[in-house]
């Protein structure tokens, strides 16, 4: 009876220990993205880095992120997009491939969303607060599946804030300018103020004009050598990181400075209608929401568009115009293309078009559209994520790195972090 | 007797063909750089495609190749740059970094010099004329891809003194076509056959200090709103890239390029020109002039004076800043450029010297060199500073910097030294 006894109470205490375990660990299981849902932004860890190495057909590179040590030191850390993740350049949407090497970033990133088939390195969730040692914390985060790219106007035009240029010193076209990156409109108490380089090949925009720090010093704007202030200039800044002297842990340098508006619309013009030529030749990624599943290969498929796009390749999207659908994987690749993406796609007619209420989270455009397939494959299934053609895109045919092939290398789905140096 | 006189033939005869063989390979061995000389532009392969990858750490990226067939259906190439190969973008100096991605470059190369060591891809030796099928033709998959010379077309134009003449522009909405041919800015030679480009509202154009798009070139009317419009034969400098475009498929052109950029005047090149110039200069101040060493005269306890010609290809004005009597650094370096030490920055472990001489080679000067020997002695000579190998050197007038963690090798991991071609997707 004693030993029943005994054997009850263990048993109680195993169940009562379990159950406490379990919920300890959903506490602590930290947040990953799920398929279906837009994480929001607020939950992302932001970081800055340099952009050092791109693979853009695989929509993952690597950036050297800023810590708190010695910048020079930090290994490229791999990253990946998300399929929805945001890429902007110059205030404009953007591709990886549209974003010069060396250029600063700001990222907003999570943890793999399936660790198991991550295109670039897992590391341990808790990374981003271990010291690398000269290099300091932060330089390594496990969070490298990105929702949002951009470079530094983007940011400051998404955040409504501008570059305030305090102090320049200048001699033989090179030298150092103090800066703060501050709201639009109205001061911040204590904005921090950054040291930069700038060189002779510094672009600096005005208007319609590109011109060199020469030219500056030429006009009289610029002295030609010495310190001078420059009276909280309100200017935007493109940022990338060169090697610099002295010895110092972490100084960026000032590759553009658009000094007007209408420098930077010009820009960003030209940025948008390169990305929308890219969006019309590759389609809009989206991924699918639900299969009404008909008869004979029929169905009704309801996808969400993703966002971060021009609105006029939204308008694009038409009730009661045909479409094309065609299952891409996580790095947005065409599934098949040997003969064009259009060739294996599912063909029909988008049923409706619905603009979804409240706040948009970023990723998503908010917009579903229903479409009515009599083709419905395997790789238009719930979280899936497709691109979609509406009829009045061109019909093109895309490079061979941008999609899948035959399917026989499981490397062309699911790219492996092999490529990856270790340092 | 018989026998002796007999076996005496069979040997001459044996020995006949290994020589006749022997000749007959010598003549047949494909030509391959060696260590320490230049090999002749005119010896390279040249072809022509869009840049797709690069690993600019390594010196090394893939490229699109133009062939004869269906352009878009071209496996990406990996092709790696010669220690002293050259690389010019919009008309000055550059590194693989400087040049986006697209951009359609005019290459000429050689096979391997070294297969076992290739950081790429070794192919058999007559790819160049093999038809890959499906649709692509020869020539895409050349084993020419050891790059000497590595330029964006406004580079290959100003260096072969052409321009672009406009012939005819047709537009429809801020996008259309051009045809254009590359001819002798001279107007001397005989023109190549005129090419149909296509163009977008992204495209931009370069006037004097001005960059302006195809919407600003309609409102001054200088380009019709929509339509045709004859350009007379315009001089003009083009940046070129590909992208999909429509009709490109099985019943469309094989290959159509796309403009990225158009440079209406000399001003405006020249304006780009000095910003890539500068970009370059800085790089090369920060990473050291490449050399190699012709040779070492080795003295007593660690002191050599060390013989290196400059590699070519960069601004004169770094040149000139090594000077007969000035200190120097030189640091060994390998193939892909990268240094062999710099956790402390390239200078903490290179060798210290002094400029003793510095000497401009009489003669043509093949591209990779930049015909400008030094001799520099030191006094810890290093199993990095032998002849043959790679270096770069420091005058002292440039700053010590530290270098990214990618540019500079660490714990002698074999892998850093030599790559290998495994990042490389097959197709």
């Amino acid at each position: 009876m004693k030993r029943f006894e005994s054997m009850f109470w263990g048993t109680a205490l195993c169940l009562g220990m379990s159950l406490t375990a379990g919920s300890v660990n959903a506490q602590d299981e930290p947040f990953r993205p799920v398929a279906g849902e837009f994480p929001s932004l607020e939950e992302a860890l932001s970081y800055r880095g340099e952009l050092v190495f791109v693979d853009h057909a695989n929509r993952r590179g690597s950036l050297r992120i800023q810590g708190q040590g010695t910048y020079f030191r930090n290994a490229p850390h791999p990253f990946a997009m998300l399929p929805y993740g945001v890429i902007r350049y110059h205030g404009a949407p953007a591709d990886l491939r549209d974003i010069p090497l060396n250029s600063v970033l700001h990222i907003r990133a999570f943890l793999p969303p399936d660790p198991q088939n991550s295109a670039v390195p897992v590391f341990a969730v808790d990374s981003r607060k271990k010291n690398s040692g000269y290099s300091g914390a932060g330089i390594y985060p496990a969070e490298n599946h990105v929702l949002l790219l951009e470079d530094e106007p983007s940011y400051c035009l998404r955040e409504n804030r501008i570059w305030k240029l305090k102090e320049l010193e200048i001699k033989d076209n090179a030298g150092m300018i103090l800066a703060s990156r501050e709201p639009k409109g109205g001061s911040e108490g204590k904005a921090s103020v950054e040291s930069m380089t700038f060189d002779a090949a510094t672009r600096i925009w005005r208007g319609r004009e590109c011109l060199a720090v020469e030219d500056l010093v030429g006009a009289g704007i610029w002295p030609g050598s010495g310190k001078t202030s420059l009276e909280d200039k309100e200017v935007l800044l493109g940022i990338a990181w060169k090697p610099t002297p002295s010895g110092v842990f972490t100084r960026f340098h000032v590759s553009d400075i658009w000094l007007d508006e209408t420098s930077m619309q010009r820009a960003a013009r030209s940025q948008t209608e390169t990305h929308k030529a890219f969006i019309r030749s590759r389609w809009m990624p989206a991924w699918v929401d639900a299969v009404e599943y008909g008869k004979f290969g029929r169905a009704i498929v309801t996808a969400t568009l993703f966002g971060g796009m021009d609105e006029s390749l939204y308008a694009d999207f038409r009730k009661d115009t045909s479409a094309m659908m065609n299952g891409v994987e996580s790095n947005l690749k065409h599934t098949g293309g040997n003969y064009g993406p259009s060739h294996m796609a599912s063909r029909g007619r988008i049923l409706a078009v619905t603009k979804v209420d409240g706040d948009i989270p970023m990723g998503s455009s908010g917009i579903q559209i229903r479409f009515e397939t009599d083709l419905i494959v395997e790789g238009i299934r719930p979280t899936r994520v497709v691109r979609v053609c509406p009829s009045s895109w061109p019909q093109v045919n895309l490079p061979r790195e941008e999609f899948i092939g035959d399917g026989s290398d499981p490397k062309h789905r699911f790219p492996t972090p092999e490529m990856f140096p270790k340092y | 007797m018989t026998f002796l006189k007999a076996g005496c033939w069979i040997t001459a005869l044996y020995s006949g063909v290994l020589l006749l063989t022997g000749i007959a390979n010598a003549d047949d061995e494909p030509f391959r750089p060696e260590p320490g000389k230049f090999p002749p532009l005119k010896s390279a392969h040249a072809y022509r495609g869009e840049l797709i990858f690069v690993d600019h750490a390594n010196r090394r990226g893939s490229i699109r190749v133009a062939g004869t067939g269906k352009f878009y259906r071209n496996d990406p190439q990996p092709f790696a740059m010669l220690p002293y190969g050259v690389i010019r973008y919009h008309g000055a100096p550059a590194e693989l970094r400087d040049i986006p991605l697209g951009t359609v470059m005019h290459v000429r190369a050689f096979l391997p010099p070294d297969p076992k060591l290739s950081t790429v891809p070794v192919l058999p030796v007559n790819n160049k004329d093999k038809d890959v099928g499906h649709y692509r033709g020869t020539g895409t998959a050349p084993a020419e891809n050891h790059v000497l010379l590595l330029e964006d077309e406004p580079s290959h134009c100003l260096r072969e003194n052409k321009v672009w003449k406009l012939q005819e522009v047709e537009v429809d909405g801020n996008v259309g076509k051009i045809i254009a041919s590359r001819e002798s800015r001279d107007g001397g030679e005989a023109k190549e056959p005129a090419e149909e480009l296509t163009f977008d509202a992204a495209t931009r154009i370069w006037r004097g200090r001005e960059r302006i798009h195809v919407a600003d070139l309609i409102a001054e009317e200088v380009w019709p709103k929509a339509g045709k419009k004859q350009l007379a034969g315009q001089p003009v400098l083009l940046g070129i890239t590909w992208k999909p475009a429509a009709g490109d498929g099985l019943s469309g052109s094989f290959t159509q390029f796309h403009i990225s950029d158009i440079w209406l005047n000399d001003e405006a090149i020249q304006q780009a020109a000095a910003f890539q110039r500068e970009t370059h200069k800085s790089f090369i101040r920060s990473r050291w002039m490449p050399a190699w060493i012709d040779a070492v005269e080795y003295g007593k306890f660690g002191r050599a004076t060390v013989t290196a010609t400059l590699f070519g290809g960069m601004d004169p004005s770094l040149y000139s800043d090594f000077r007969k009597g000035l200190g120097a650094q030189m640091n060994g370096a390998e193939n892909t450029l990268k240094h062999a030490a710099g956790h402390y920055g390239p200078g903490h472990l290179a060798s210290n010297g002094t400029i003793l001489d510095v000497t401009r080679l009489s003669g043509d000067v093949s591209v990779g060199s930049s015909g400008i020997q030094i001799r520099f002695e030191t006094d810890l000579i290093i199993e990095g500073i032998r002849t043959g190998r790679v270096v770069r050197v420091r005058p002292e007038s440039w700053p010590k910097m530290q270098i990214p963690r990618e540019e500079y090798l660490f714990n002698n991991s074999p892998e850093d030294r030599f790559p290998t071609p495994d990042i490389f997707p097959k197709y």
